[in-house]
């Protein structure tokens, strides 16, 4: 049950993009088109799912202060947590090569579509984020892939609501200063308001 | 991104450290080119920390820090770096330099550093940062990467700064914690509670491009 | 020349060398630094309990933790209230080292409670108040503090709040002293000598009439958040009673 409210609660209430402002960049640039960004939050999901658990393993196995032992008692002291963002950012960075050229194989038009936007998963903050709140929230193995599982479906939500609401803008006449990111802003506001209202759910 | 990599300095004698081409770098990312509201770049860790001013300007401070630092480091191996792992390799940079800002926190401003949290880690994925040493530190002189760098960061923090007090007067009625208002003697304004949620600083942010950009008559398509 | 793959190998050994060794002699040099101030910030939060934070922020670290030595004799206890004094390591247990979110992750009866004791400087066998951490979830995100009770361990003297992420202007009150000053004087049990779990009303302006000894003005538009603090500090006062009935109830009764 724990785990179901974890899932739920990454999803909706403390979504990635309207309550911790993650993942943006990729966020506005690629919500143009529904089909575009369909591929990119599949691909986030993806990532999200993989990197999560590995980084787990890695803080819990490497990093954290006696993280060692397993190696011998000698070593219980060692603390490597200041190596804790090169170490995440490096596994995220050969997990989203590695999805990058199997997308590349597996299906060719996806790769085209998503271009240059699969090495912008890299930098996108809400995978690195969800690592870093992973370790600093010391979750389990298994609380660390729902909650992967959980923020990436988030994105991929937030970023499809967003683009099917933008397809329909290319219609409206909105002031000059604000088209584009002012207005995208503005819509990312007002769907922030609707998942407030998820605020509190509990199962 | 912007198009000064195609502007390869073809400079034989030597130009005043602060020459008008140099100023442009520091220049320009505040208002005409600005990272956030022009470019569209490194929205994702900034806004989270915007509902107070106080670590906003920690966070400001930091991101300034870690991308002249980065840009130096970069434009320095220009050069050296193997283009096929150039990406990885301004991760791992850009990373040990976030790492250094958040030990140093951690010892000298711990109080900062339990309200930053893992924010200041984020500052590795700050799409600014990878974005000017993808565009100009890696084709680049030092000291011009350097001023890019110092522009760009300035740009970007004016803009949070911009973003913090609008929200923290609004939200707490307060500026770096000071209760204005209430040291006016204008007892019981009324606050927006809107604005310390994440919602308004979509709003406040959106309203501060709308005005931006309305002023350098940017308009996009 | 540079592409080929001996030189990429190459250019990112040195790299990854130099950036680790400058990372590890980073750590080395504030490592000990990072320690203090750590431990400065959990003494802060102690004596926050039992007197006014205001006046804790104005003084010096060394004061502090000059203070908090004079001050407070700290001691951990099982579930079932008997003392730990050695730690996983063999070490020597400190209580302050003790993480309560780690332990908040176990059951109840795996946890280890430590125990600050508040008293005048030298006076160790005349406590004051005992200081209790206490964790529990809040809205949005972890809820913490210490919870300083009175001699007869039902009062409350003090307490002070932490959060990580509640709203705010909202559930972030909590941190707020006025706010924390509401529950001095409160207490769990009532005249009969049955435990009462306290309650944070929903609501805020309530009429210290209307309260009672059992329960506290709330915040408004923050209820969600006030019923995580009242099911903390129920939960936890729940938690320390067997070490209450070993060592202090028990002690008093044969130092009278």
């Amino acid at each position: 049950m724990d785990l179901l409210n974890l899932g739920i609660k990454s999803i909706f209430i403390e979504n990635m993009v309207f309550a911790y402002f993650l993942g943006m960049c990729s966020f506005l640039a690629v919500s143009k088109k529904v089909s575009t960004a369909f591929g990119l939050g599949l691909a986030v999901i993806f990532v999200l799912t993989i990197t999560v658990p590995m980084n787990w393993l890695l803080n819990e196995y490497v990093l954290n202060e006696g993280a060692l032992t397993w190696l011998g008692p000698q070593f219980a002291e060692i603390d490597l947590t200041f190596l804790r963002f090169i170490m995440f950012i490096a596994i995220i960075a050969a997990m989203v090569q590695l999805v990058e050229m199997i997308v590349e194989k597996v299906s060719p038009s996806l790769y085209g579509s998503l271009g240059i936007f699969l090495p912008l998963i890299a930098v996108n903050c809400a995978i690195l984020g969800s690592s870093l709140f992973m370790a600093q929230r010391d979750y389990t193995i298994a609380e660390s892939t729902v909650f992967g599982f959980g923020s990436g479906f988030g994105f991929f939500l937030a970023i499809i609501a967003l683009a099917a609401i933008r397809e329909k803008l290319r219609y409206s006449n909105v002031p000059d200063g604000l088209k584009g990111l002012g207005i995208t802003m503005f819509i990312t506001g007002l769907m922030g308001i609707a998942f407030m209202s998820f605020m509190g759910i509990s199962i | 991104m912007s198009t000064e990599t195609l502007e390869a300095p073809i400079v034989k004698e030597r130009e005043p450290l602060l020459s008008k081409r140099r100023k442009k770098f520091v220049t320009d990312p505040l208002s005409d080119d600005n990272p956030i509201t022009i470019q569209v770049l490194g929205i994702c860790s900034a806004l989270a920390v915007t509902t107070q001013m106080k670590p906003t300007f920690v966070m400001a401070i930091s991101v300034i820090f870690v991308m002249v630092f980065s840009n130096l480091t970069i434009s320095l191996m220009r050069n050296l770096v193997p283009t096929r792992v150039r990406i990885i390799v301004q991760l791992a940079i850009v990373a040990t330099l976030v790492t250094l800002v958040n030990e140093v926190l951690k010892a000298y401003a711990f109080d900062m550093y339990k309200e930053l949290s893992v924010f200041i880690g984020l500052i590795i994925t700050n799409c600014i940062v990878m974005g000017r040493l993808e565009a100009f530190a890696l084709g680049n002189k030092p000291y011009d990467s350097v001023l890019d760098g110092l522009g760009s960061g300035l740009g970007y923090s004016w803009i949070i700064l911009a973003v913090a007090f609008f929200r923290e007067i609004w939200g707490s009625g307060k500026v770096f914690g000071y209760p204005v208002f209430e040291k006016l003697g204008m007892e019981g304004v009324a606050l927006n509670g809107l604005m310390v949620s994440p919602v308004g600083a979509f709003i406040v942010l959106g309203v501060i491009i709308w005005v931006q950009r309305t002023k350098t008559g940017y308009v996009e398509h | 020349m540079q592409q080929s793959n001996t030189y990429i190998i190459v250019f990112s050994v040195i790299l990854t060398t130099v950036l680790a060794l400058l990372l590890s002699g980073v750590s080395q040099v504030l490592g000990p630094k990072q320690k203090e101030a750590q431990d400065l910030d959990t003494k802060k939060q102690i004596l926050g309990a039992v007197m006014p934070m205001a006046d804790i922020k104005k003084m010096e670290p060394a004061a502090i933790l000059d203070l908090y030595s004079k001050v407070i004799t700290a001691e951990v206890a099982d579930y079932q209230g008997n003392l730990i004094t050695t730690n996983e390591k063999g070490g020597p247990m400190v209580a302050e080292e003790v993480n309560i979110e780690k332990n908040y992750k176990k059951s109840p009866e795996e946890r280890q409670y430590p125990v600050f004791k508040y008293h005048q400087a030298g006076q160790q066998n005349n406590v004051e108040a005992y200081i209790v951490p206490v964790y529990g979830a809040g809205l949005w995100d972890a809820i913490w503090g210490f919870l300083a009770l009175e001699t007869d361990l039902n009062g409350i003297k003090g307490i002070t709040f932490s959060h990580k992420g509640e709203t705010p202007g909202l559930g972030a009150r909590i941190t707020e002293g006025p706010v924390q000053a509401r529950f001095a004087g409160k207490t769990f049990v009532d005249g009969n000598g049955n435990i009462v779990e306290l309650q944070m009303v929903k609501g805020e302006n309530t009429p210290e009439s209307k309260l009672g000894p059992h329960k506290i003005d709330g915040l408004s538009g923050a209820t969600l958040t006030a019923n995580g603090v009242n099911d903390m500090l129920n939960n936890y006062y729940g938690y320390y009673q067997n070490y209450f009935d070993k060592h202090v109830r028990t002690g008093a009764m044969a130092n009278n």
